[in-house]
């Protein structure tokens, strides 16, 4: 049976510590594990947005936004030769990667402890924060 | 001047055009960058200054136009109800709307011209929104244009991280709209009379629109199904190399 994580990467600096740390540590693993990376794109393109401009122009925006985020986490499992799958969601962060562990029936969440933006971590909470809370199996928070 | 800035009614003004500024910023900057994705490289810039440029105009030119117009007698009545609804608005969960048939602009005037009827039609709210909190003074008008101004330039997650860390955000800003509301609704000619009889209704008025587009907002929202909150949008494997050998 074969171990499966999910990475959440938002390209910052901390999401791909984690996957640095996954990779790393793949040797703990009799198998190598089933890696996800999951990158959320906030909805940014509301009901009023939909009247001026097509959902493919939006998709393909999200998906461009999307596939930047994930191009450093890709890179380096794809030098690790580890298998993985890369998926983009629409909506909010925390919620989405909780959702998605559960589609997936993720065996555990890695994760940076800080995402992108300092600012809004610090008034806001995390994202991290966010998910231990909702998430129903283990988040390991890398520093 | 000065003895403006030492009123507790202007700082209390002051914040109250910074929410709605906030609240109804729209998604112009959204609009202006997905209008202009599909130019070719060279025009992009072009098209997104254009954009910025014509926002920033109409934004001005919109609000001095509410201004005037508010000052006849009756329509702050009119501008009372829109606003009314427009903070019903901002607590219904957004709408999806079906796809309709807008082509992608591939051209240079065509995205320009999307992106200006956009910010008209999305700037309308904030415009009569701003223009009822400022209450005629000049000052705080242009106070919150000069707010809405980066707004519309740079897209910007606060809104929409501040909303989902914080939800009753959404309330507040409508029972919020609704109370300016009401203080327009009280400065019509209309109830010019009524208002000289019963000083109490200075308050009671506002306070009454802005719980009843609380009121009508969560009624509205209830009925409403659950949607779906995240989409997905793109799956896709990669096996490692030593699979494939």
């Amino acid at each position: 049976m074969t171990m499966k994580i999910l990475i959440p990467v938002d390209g910052s600096a901390g999401a791909n510590r984690a996957v640095e740390y996954v990779i790393r540590n793949v040797g703990w693993l009799k198998e190598a594990p089933q890696v996800c990376l999951l990158n959320v794109q906030w909805k940014l393109a509301s009901g009023n947005v939909k009247l001026f401009i097509n959902q493919e122009t939006i998709n393909d925006y999200y998906r461009e936004q999307g596939a930047f985020a994930l191009a450093e986490a890709r890179a380096k499992l794809d030098s690790a030769g580890l298998a993985y799958s890369y998926h983009i969601s629409i909506g909010a962060p925390a919620e989405a990667i909780v959702q998605y562990a559960q589609e997936q029936q993720v065996d555990q969440i890695v994760m940076s402890a800080h995402g992108q933006d300092k600012l809004s971590n610090l008034l806001l909470g995390s994202v991290a924060s966010k998910v231990t809370h909702l998430a129903s199996v283990p988040v390991l928070l890398i520093k | 001047m000065l003895e403006m800035l030492s009123s507790t009614q202007f700082w209390v003004d002051v914040f109250k055009i910074i929410v709605i500024d906030l609240l109804l910023s729209g998604d112009n900057a959204v609009v202006i960058a997905l209008a202009c994705r599909n130019l070719p490289d060279a025009q992009r810039k072009k098209g997104i200054m254009y954009g910025v440029g014509g926002a920033i105009g109409l934004r001005i030119v919109l609000t001095f136009f509410a201004v005037s117009l508010l000052s006849l007698p009756y329509l702050k009545l009119v501008g009372a109800l829109l606003l009314l609804w427009i903070g019903v608005k901002l607590i219904l969960p957004e709408e999806e709307h079906g796809e309709g048939n807008i082509k992608a602009e591939t051209h240079l005037l065509g995205a320009v011209k999307t992106i200006i009827i956009a910010d008209f039609v999305m700037s309308l709210d904030n415009v009569l929104g701003v223009a009822a909190a400022a209450n005629g003074n000049t000052f705080l008008l242009v106070f919150g244009l000069l707010i809405s101004i980066p707004l519309i330039a740079w897209s910007s997650q606060l809104v929409l991280k501040l909303i989902d860390r914080f939800p009753v955000i959404i309330y507040a800003g409508g029972a919020l709209l609704g109370y300016v509301a009401g203080e327009m609704l009280a400065g019509d000619a209309l109830f010019k009379t009524l208002l000289e009889a019963q000083h109490v209704l200075h308050w009671l008025i506002p306070a009454g629109c802005a719980l009843l587009v609380l009121v009508v907002g969560r009624w509205l929202a209830a009925r409403k199904t659950a949607k779906a909150r995240v989409i997905d949008l793109l799956d896709e494997q990669v096996p490692s190399p030593h699979d494939k050998s």
